[in-house]
């Protein structure tokens, strides 16, 4: 066995000089610390990214796009193809724990500050990809074409329509007209299957290659103690093994889930039918929904639905550029702003996602 | 490899041991992950998803004031063209107690034979034990060709 | 003067008092007589008028005086003959006021005016100035006598000629309703109330007895007595009372056993207007429904199919030739309950083992006994399909298609139960296959899911140990792995 691996080893370095690569890889050090089981995140959460793909394209060969057949064809890969309701729920669960661990890990990331320098990139790449994973969740949703992904896609993309100036705009491209029909089914698919997962491979190639050569961010106080008290472990293979284990049980998780709760799918969407009580996004959405609920409907001139997508935006916006007004972290010092900022925000999603769900 | 404190033979048993769980683990897993998505890829038995519009036919194939039963997956549509050429298509299961109905040139309307429930050509009961009118489905015309799909 | 003359004298005086009495009180009555004129004729029969009642007192003005001027003077109340609504008003006057009725010692009711304000006949006339009807139209004007009298106009066999006066008349009946016949007397003189009425049987429903007197509904209104879902009471109102339908000496329990019918629970529980009512076999005012021979035949109109089958069908001339009725032969007339299978074959419950037996009409025996053997094949199978796909559906798995196709199993074994009536062993087992085909795939669809469920779980049972294991192998080697380099030194 161990020949067959050296062999095969000294024919890719004949042929590509691996040798460098290896010693390089071999120095990589994992920090080790009380914060250390954060690290994990950001690979659970590729590890659930792989999946969706593997997944997805599974899904994809029984999949008929289309408002005639999306239902019935999400039907058919539940009811009559082997195992097919395990790859959907799969599909189904992992959509919504990637968001998750992408939530905790930029979270984590956030707390410990790591996205300051020299790691700014690898900051923005990562919102950016958040971002798109927010699309991918938004334009799946729709694709079964059930009732209340339809009523949810519509609800969703009007919020959009309300943007000024470029609202209205984004509403059709999205939509792919002016209602929701099989038009926006269409682009949905082409979105989630094509355009999001090529942007996002881009930039997680970008965030992967910046993580390998700028090695795992400390947290800022462990920047005081001397360098040999540092306790590390190589990343080979020991950090490496320890994301496998990981990644192992999270793989036990969903099909646990996937069995004992398979994915529901509902009603076939009709577009003439009126929105059933309760339509509500998918919980990653609903703190902003709820938000924009609850504040009143014109606040001085400016209509309030506006108003709640502007500061969710600007929001969004200050939190994507954290690593270019937070000086303070760049320094070294410690900066309980961001910790605070990082509480209120936390709670805040955490409260109104309970509130949105309740009610 | 520094050796354990202990005899050899017992660590190089544990090792072996390890490795075999690890090996053994390691096999049995991935075939609990491999086996299902190459059952996956097999195709079912039916190999496609059920239709859920149906080509009717012709538009010149079908007289003024006829009606014909269509099978429309797993159930029964009658699609009637009236008097001014126009289509409609309902469901052909009586609203009494799912039997399946016609169309009758003399009556000018849907009959349904069990109980001689009627109902008009908008599907409406108008006769006999009927309770409901009937659910309508969409006729969609395209150059010659009509489709009918799930309900209006 | 001993005492027998004094009494003698006293009634003779009683006598002449009284008679002077009518007489004294009614001048107008004495006057008109010398006259001459119907009115006074009619009147001095009037039942008014032997309760000491004057013209008076329906013309108003003083009846006390001879002389015209002050008898019919306006200032004394006289109004003339009363014209249009002011003829009842005159006679609710007294009719519709409890306290006179009392004081002439009269058990009549007061409320017609009320009904008939409310009925269909108190709408307006289509001269727009009074309403259709006035108490005179029926009871007429001077020589009134109370209903039981068989010289009243609205006696039992008088009123059909009243009714009709309007109600044959076509041209009078179109200015108010079109669609209203107007050959109900024809078709009642057919029916056996319409002969025995004309033969002079006072006790036998006429126009009242079913729509009632002053407050007559149209048939549409709920509240009509002739309003589908109150025809069984309004006909039980006679046919259920035993002494008084003694002397016909036919039952008179239809109306309990229509209740428990079918028809009687879809109608008087479920307000079923589809389900038949008295009338819609025995017909309205004819003997029978328009366009049917007898009422044995009537099933027919509505079980059209059956009654098809039925006549095509070799029962059909056997039960002719025996004057059997056709389906009440089997299901009864009034007491229709609902057919259940335990009807067909040859157990002591079925109907066909009236006529078959294994030695009596052979073929016939072995024809209900398969039958019923077929169609009790296709309930138990069908019942078993259901249960499988109710238990894979509550487990969770997608079974929708089977469950669609059950309802071709139900359908199955709705025609089949028609299909009986052809008493054709070949053809009622083609539609009792189709149902049992369907029943078989379902249950093996259904019985498919319920084995995925548990091979699901049995499945994730194993993936799971194997990535327990796996797991487990790992951390272990993790810890060893760990162990060795720090002891090996970095």
């Amino acid at each position: 066995m161990n020949t067959f691996w050296s062999r095969l080893y000294s024919w890719a370095d004949e042929r590509v000089k691996l040798g460098g690569l290896v010693e390089y890889m071999g120095k990589k050090y994992v920090p080790v610390n009380r914060h250390s089981i954060w690290y994990y995140f950001g690979g659970v959460s590729l590890f659930l990214f792989i999946i969706q793909v593997v997944t997805g394209i599974l899904l994809l060969l029984y999949y008929k796009s289309g408002e005639l057949l999306a239902f019935e064809s999400i039907q058919f890969i539940m009811a009559k193809v082997r195992f097919g309701w395990l790859i959907r729920s799969l599909h189904s669960w992992t959509a919504n724990l990637f968001v998750l661990t992408a939530m905790i890990h930029m979270f984590s990331v956030f707390f410990g500050k790591a996205y300051r320098k020299p790691r700014e990139i690898t900051w923005i790449t990562g919102m950016v990809m958040f971002f798109l994973a927010l699309g991918f969740g938004f334009s799946g949703y729709l694709l079964p074409w059930n009732e209340l992904a339809f009523f949810a896609t519509k609800v969703g993309t009007d919020i959009a329509g309300a943007v000024p100036i470029v609202g209205k705009p984004m509403m059709v491209f999205l939509r792919g007209g002016e209602d929701v029909t099989g038009a926006t089914l269409s682009r949905f698919f082409g979105f989630h299957v094509a355009l999001l997962p090529g942007i996002f491979t881009v930039f997680l190639g970008i965030h992967l290659l910046l993580v390998q050569r700028q090695g795992m961010s400390e947290p800022l106080s462990h920047g005081d103690s001397p360098d040999t008290e540092r306790k590390t472990m190589p990343f080979f293979p020991n950090f490496l093994l320890r994301d496998m284990l990981f990644w192992l049980m999270v793989l036990n998780l969903l099909a646990i889930l996937a069995v004992f709760f398979p994915w529901e799918l509902g009603k076939k969407a009709d577009a003439f039918a009126s929105a059933p009580a309760g339509i509500k996004p998918e919980w990653y959405f609903l703190f902003m929904f709820q938000t924009l609920k609850y504040i009143p409907g014109k606040i001085l001139f400016i209509d309030g639905e506006v108003l709640g997508i502007l500061v969710f935006g600007l929001a969004g916006f200050l939190w994507l550029m954290v690593p270019f007004w937070d000086r303070k972290s760049s320094r070294g010092e410690t900066n309980r702003l961001i910790n605070y900022v990082g509480i209120f925000v936390v709670f805040y999603m955490i409260i109104l996602t309970i509130v949105g769900w309740i009610v | 490899m520094t050796s354990e404190v202990g005899p050899n033979g017992e660590q190089e048993t544990r090792r072996g041991f390890l490795r075999y769980l690890l090996g053994g683990g390691l096999v049995a897993s991935l075939a609990a992950v491999l086996y299902p998505i190459m059952a996956y890829l097999k195709p079912p038995q039916q190999a496609e998803v059920e239709v859920t519009s149906v080509k009717a036919g012709k538009v010149s194939a079908m007289e003024k004031e006829s009606g014909i039963i269509v099978r429309f997956g797993n159930k029964p549509v009658i699609l009637v063209r009236n008097a001014a050429g126009e289509f409609r298509a309902f469901s052909a299961t009586c609203t009494h107690l799912d039997c399946t109905v016609q169309f009758r040139k003399d009556m000018g309307l849907i009959w349904c034979a069990c109980h001689n429930g009627r109902y008009d050509l908008n599907g409406r009961n108008v006769a006999g034990p009927p309770p409901r009118p009937l659910d309508e489905y969409r006729v969609i015309i395209q150059g010659e060709d009509i489709s009918i799909s799930k309900k209006a | 003067m001993n005492r027998t003359t004094r009494i003698m004298f006293g009634l003779l005086m009683l006598a002449f008092s009284s008679a002077g009495f009518a007489g004294a009180d009614d001048k107008c009555l004495t006057c008109h007589e010398s006259i001459g004129g119907k009115a006074v004729d009619l009147f001095k029969r009037d039942v008014h008028h032997a309760k000491g009642i004057s013209c008076a007192g329906c013309h108003g003005g003083n009846a006390q005086s001879d002389d015209m001027e002050k008898a019919m003077d306006p200032k004394a109340g006289y109004i003339g003959v009363p014209k249009g609504d002011d003829i009842s008003r005159v006679c609710a006057k007294c009719h519709g006021d409890s306290g006179r009725m009392k004081q002439y010692s009269s058990h009549l009711p007061t409320n017609q005016i009320e009904n008939l304000r409310a009925s269909v006949h108190g709408k307006l006339s289509t001269n727009g100035k009074e309403r259709i009807v006035q108490c005179t139209t029926c009871h007429d004007a001077h020589g009134i006598v109370p209903v039981k009298n068989p010289g009243s106009p609205v006696y039992p066999l008088n009123i059909v000629k009243k009714c009709t006066q309007c109600h044959a008349n076509a041209a009078l009946m179109r200015t108010y309703n079109p669609s209203l016949p107007v050959d109900q007397l024809d078709k009642y003189r057919t029916s056996v109330h319409g002969m025995r009425n004309a033969k002079g049987d006072a006790k036998v429903a006429e126009c009242a007895s079913c729509h009632g007197s002053h407050d007559i509904l149209s048939v549409k209104d709920t509240k009509s007595s002739v309003y589908p879902t109150n025809i069984p009471s309004t006909c039980a109102h006679c046919h259920s009372k035993a002494e008084y339908m003694k002397e016909y000496k036919i039952p008179t329990d239809q109306f309990d056993k229509f209740s428990r019918s079918v028809h009687g629970v879809a109608l008087l529980q479920k307000h079923d207007l589809g389900a038949p009512a008295c009338n819609s076999c025995h017909g309205n005012h004819a003997a029978t429904p328009p366009g049917v021979q007898s009422v044995s035949k009537v099933c027919g109109t509505c079980h059209a199919l059956n009654a098809d089958l039925f006549s095509s069908s070799p029962h059909k001339k056997a039960f002719d030739d025996r004057k059997l009725p056709e389906c009440e032969t089997c299901h009864g007339n009034h007491e229709i309950i609902v057919a259940t299978n335990k009807l067909l074959g040859v157990t002591s419950e079925a109907v066909c083992s009236r006529c078959h037996n294994e030695s009596q009409n052979v073929k016939g025996f072995a024809t209900a006994k398969a039958m019923r053997g077929l169609i009790d094949s296709l309930e138990s199978r069908e019942k078993r399909a259901i249960a499988l796909v109710n238990e894979a559906e509550q487990k969770g798995m997608e079974i929708s298609e089977a469950k669609y196709k059950l309802r071709d199993a139900h359908q199955a074994r709705l025609e089949s139960r028609t299909m009986v009536h052809s008493f054709n062993e070949a053809r009622f087992q083609d539609v009792v296959n189709k149902g049992i085909v369907v029943s078989a795939s379902v249950s093996e669809e259904a019985t498919q899911a319920l084995d995925e469920y548990v091979f699901r779980r049995v499945g994730l049972g194993l993936a799971t140990l194997a990535i327990t294991v796996l797991a487990i192998s790992l951390y272990v080697y993790i810890r060893r792995l760990e162990r060795h380099q720090a002891m090996g030194g970095k």
